[in-house]
């Protein structure tokens, strides 16, 4: 069994008592090493719950999810420490840079807590700056940068230390095409070359095309399935603004 | 409905600032304690001269009472609009809700009367118990007898805590007032909001600055050291200025420095979280450098304060020694004009003013002779050039006192002692300059004879005798020869005077006899048209005056010093906490990427800590100069003092700047916990 993650019937409420919110709803899937996969749906619908309890961020109520075999919902507080810093890369939706950093510094840190060598740091740092274009904003301060530009610093700062599992929460939600492109390139280079698995929410119909299969979510549940498998690109992309217009999403926003 | 919302407020104050409450109650606590302290003392047994020394005590205290509640004024000002900007986003939203103006200064009202009245109430509780440990120890710097003991509370400490506190409150309250009718809506939604604002300080800017401060401050160090205290005023004021500028100044360029410097050490940089904690720290000593600065200086003056007022006290007690051994002493300075016989005599003198002795009195009469001998003679060859300056500085210098083996015979035997034999040749060293510096203490070892006039007297002791021929509080420290009584040198006589013991009954009465008479004597001792010079002091007039001032500085000492150590740690400490809640965010985000919630602690623990050891290590240094001029003061009398003093003044700020210390650790701990 060379599935990576495992999600089995989760289910995620927020409030209590007459209140509650169900952001997850009863969500199974797998994903295996080396995958690429989207996860697609309307706001509101439970992307980032999800990817937060993947990312043991948060807590599930019910249900179980496995990370290379082992229950992370069984998981001693160390041990999920230790997996956060080494195994997993996560970019966030709203960045989650620290405003008194240089965005070297942010990078920096996702090492230093490794224990990594100076060395090391600057070199791993100068070359995922220059893939994602970032070498020159490198001394300033997040408040300092554009939406965009923070995202490539989030993404950086995730990517730096090599990640077996990446979590992106809309990555490219603040970016360009062309910054895009270049994000979602080393994406594509990290899953080959490194075999690294890749979970990525988007509302972009063209970020989900460079994705294997893409998971579509509404209300907390997994509402369709789509495998890109011998497709191009824009074939699959095509299918994934077929899906999206039956979602009732907003076609505008695919474009 | 507001009073839910302010109790609700204090509660929640109560657990995010309980060290602001904490700060506040032994505040009061302290005050009271000193302000009780007219009725703590009534219960001991005092003479009439105690008795008035208190009183004197009592308005000194007075005196610094207002002075300590212009500082807690100030701090608990500086604490409350603190708490305020922190809340603007809170009342902002309270207005959005349609809450009026006036209800939200209501509801600050409320709370500050609030937390007034319990800081008020718990304090004095507290003070009530503590102050009723002070009577025993001020019966023990006084060297005075407790009767019997008694629990005090004092209904007028009691009341003017509640007026001086009351009248700091509603300071507050209209403070607030004002800041409130301030502020606009739209600022106090976005108070939250603030971008970090980081100065980009040119790097070779700060660190000519900060080079630029410590060269302020060597040039204060070393004018301070070179010209100690006798300096003259403008000097001592300008380096003093020099001081306080070159303090301000280090803090204000300490952080970019320090940024700059960790930088270049990649090493230290990018290890765990030092990165994040440099950041922390850099942004808090930047914008606070005036108060880092003011705190700085605080504990520099408490530090020195403190050995000041042990220095003082040791002095004290060492030169008191061997100077109280008889209950009354008094003495007439003789005139060397011509005059008729025994003019010189105080008993004779007694007699012209009908002045008679109860049987119980014992008494003895003596005289006090001065050879031709000087000090510098004697003791040339052992005096080093500090040593003559200190004598010289004491006024010791000049003619050697004297007195015969028959008197100081007489004198041992009122004290209860055995007589010594002396022969024709023999000559007693009775002195206490052995405690001064070890200049006599050589001669008594390397000389056995002293040359008087061309003739030998073998010196019978070996080390100096302690014990002063008579009760005395001004001059303290003796030196005599003892004689023999057919001594054959020139003698001029210097002095007539007697000791008494009051052996009888009542030995009050006696004491204010005696009292009473050097008191009309020092006023007028004009008999038959020719003024006399006679001099007196009972034992409890010299333990008023060398114990009393003692306990005087020992106690301003440390009631000063309590007031600012725990002002400034509480300013330290609330400037933490209330960065601990900014930073919740900040630990939020290290928490998602993954940094272990023990890192997280490390990194809490080293930021706290640099925060409270920059300025008490500053302080440190300034205390270094600061004590060593004050030592150059007192070294005379109070070698050895160092050691023993700075353990008390170590422990004292162990104890309550690292309660501080550790209290906020704890605190910022608990504020960036995850709360999910
Ligand atoms: N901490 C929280 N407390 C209560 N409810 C929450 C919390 N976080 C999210 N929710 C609710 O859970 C649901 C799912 O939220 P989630 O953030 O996962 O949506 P999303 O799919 O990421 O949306 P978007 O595309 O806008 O980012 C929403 O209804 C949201 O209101
Ligand atoms: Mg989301």
């Amino acid at each position: 069994m060379n599935s990576i993650l495992n999600v089995e019937k989760i289910e995620k409420y927020y409030g209590y008592k007459g209140n509650v919110t169900k952001a997850i709803d009863n969500i199974s899937f797998k994903v295996d090493k080396g995958e690429f996969v989207g996860i697609m749906g309307p706001s509101g619908s439970g992307k980032t719950t999800l990817l937060n309890c993947i990312s043991t961020i948060d807590t599930i109520t019910t249900g179980h999810i496995n990370i290379n075999n082992k229950d992370i919902t069984v998981l001693k507080r160390k041990a999920l420490e230790n997996f956060r810093r080494d195994e997993l890369g996560f970019i966030f939706q709203d960045f989650n840079l620290l405003d008194t950093l240089t965005a070297y510094e942010n990078i920096a840190l996702a090492l230093t807590i490794q224990n990594r060598g100076t060395r090391e740091i600057d070199r791993l740092i100068k070359s995922v700056a220059k893939k994602l274009e970032i070498s020159e904003l490198l001394n300033n301060y997040p408040f300092q940068l554009s939406g965009g530009q923070k995202q490539r610093v989030a993404s950086a700062r995730a990517l730096v230390t090599e990640p077996s599992l990446i979590l992106a929460d809309e990555p490219t939600g603040a970016l360009d095409s062309k910054s895009a492109r270049l994000l979602l390139d080393t994406f594509e280079k990290l899953n080959k070359e490194f075999q690294s698995t890749i979970l990525m929410v988007t509302h972009d119909a063209f970020t989900a095309s460079y994705a294997h299969r893409i998971l579509f979510i509404k209300d907390g549940r997994i509402f369709n399935e789509l495998i890109r498998g011998e497709d191009t690109r824009k074939e699959f992309f095509n299918k994934i603004i077929e899906v999206v217009t039956l979602l009732g999403g907003d076609a505008g926003n695919v474009l | 409905m507001f009073y839910k919302i302010a109790i609700n407020n204090v509660k929640r104050s109560f657990r995010d600032y309980s060290i602001y409450f904490l700060t506040l109650t032994i505040a009061v606590c302290i005050f009271y304690s000193f302000n009780s302290f007219e009725e703590q003392t009534a219960m001991l047994e005092m003479g009439k001269s105690t008795s008035e020394y208190m009183l004197t005590l009592n308005k000194l205290i007075a005196g610094t009472s207002i002075f300590v509640s212009f500082i807690l004024g100030g701090l608990i000002t500086y604490a409350n609009n603190f708490l305020i900007k922190k809340r603007k986003k809170e009342l902002g939203i309270y207005m959005t809700l349609g809450m009026s103006k006036g209800k939200i200064s209501r509801i600050l009202i409320f709370e500050t009367l609030l937390i007034g009245l319990v800081s008020l109430a718990v304090g004095i509780t507290l003070g009530i118990i503590v102050s009723q440990g002070l009577s025993v120890i001020t019966a023990q710097l006084l060297a005075v007898e407790m009767s019997h003991y008694k629990f005090i509370v004092s209904i007028g400490a009691v009341i003017k805590s509640a007026v001086y506190f009351g009248i700091i409150y509603l300071l507050v309250m209209i403070f607030n007032q004002v800041t409130i009718s301030k502020y606009k809506l739209i600022d106090m939604l976005n108070a939250a909001k603030k971008n970090e604002v980081v100065k980009l300080k040119n790097a070779y800017v700060s660190i000519f600055f900060f080079i630029v401060s410590l060269i302020v401050l060597a040039i204060a160090y070393v004018l301070i050291l070179k010209n100690g205290l006798n300096s003259e005023g403008f000097l001592l004021i300008a380096s003093l200025l020099l001081g306080v500028f070159g303090t301000m100044l280090f803090f204000f360029s300490l952080s970019n420095f320090m940024i700059h410097i960790v930088q270049k050490n990649k090493k230290l940089y990018l290890k765990d979280l030092n990165i994040f904690i440099l950041r922390q720290i850099n942004n808090k000593i930047n914008t606070n450098f005036v108060s880092m600065s003011v705190i700085c200086l605080m504990l520099f003056l408490t530090i020195t304060l403190l050995f000041t007022m042990f220095s003082f006290k040791s002095t004290n007690d060492n030169m008191v020694a061997g100077n109280t051994s008889f209950d009354a002493s008094s003495v007439l300075i003789a005139k060397n004009e011509n005059l008729e016989e025994n003019a010189n005599d105080i008993e004779t003198f007694l007699e012209k003013i009908d002045f008679t002795f109860e049987a119980d009195e014992k008494h003895t009469f003596f005289s006090e002779y001065k050879l031709t001998l000087t000090l510098e003679n004697l003791l040339s060859n052992y005096l080093s050039k500090q040593e003559q300056k200190e004598f010289q500085e004491s006024y010791m210098l000049g003619a050697l006192s004297a007195v015969k083996i028959s008197d100081y015979n007489s004198i041992l035997q009122l004290k209860g002692q055995k007589p010594k034999e002396l022969k024709d040749n023999e000559v007693l060293v009775v002195s206490n300059y052995g405690r001064m510096n070890q200049a006599l203490n050589k001669f008594m070892d390397n000389e056995n004879t002293i040359n008087i006039e061309g003739k030998d007297y073998a010196v019978k002791n070996d080390a100096p005798i302690e014990g002063n021929i008579l009760t005395t509080a001004t001059a303290l420290t003796y030196f005599y020869l003892i004689i023999p009584d057919n001594f054959s040198g020139e003698l001029q006589l210097d002095k007539t005077g007697y000791n008494v013991m009051f052996e009888g009954s009542d030995p009050k009465k006696s004491e204010e006899k005696f009292t009473n008479l050097f008191s009309s004597l020092w006023e007028d001792s004009t008999v038959d048209g020719t003024n006399y010079l006679v001099l007196g002091n009972t034992i409890d007039q010299v333990n008023t005056r060398v114990h009393g001032l003692s306990a005087t500085v020992v106690f301003l000492g440390i009631y000063l010093g309590l007031i600012f150590l725990i002002s400034s740690a509480a300013v330290m400490a609330l400037q933490q906490l209330s960065d601990a809640s900014d930073s919740f965010e900040r630990y939020q985000s290290l928490r998602r990427i993954g940094v272990t919630e023990k890192l997280i602690n490390k990194a809490i623990l080293i930021q706290n800590l640099i925060y409270f050891a920059i300025p008490l290590g500053l302080a440190i240094i300034h205390s270094i100069v600061g004590i060593s001029m004050v030592n150059e003061v007192f070294k005379a009398f109070s070698q050895g003092i160092i050691g023993s003093s700075m353990l008390v003044i170590i422990s004292t700020l162990l104890v309550i700047y690292g309660g501080y210390f550790y209290a906020t650790y704890v605190g910022f701990k608990n504020i960036v916990k995850s709360r999910n």
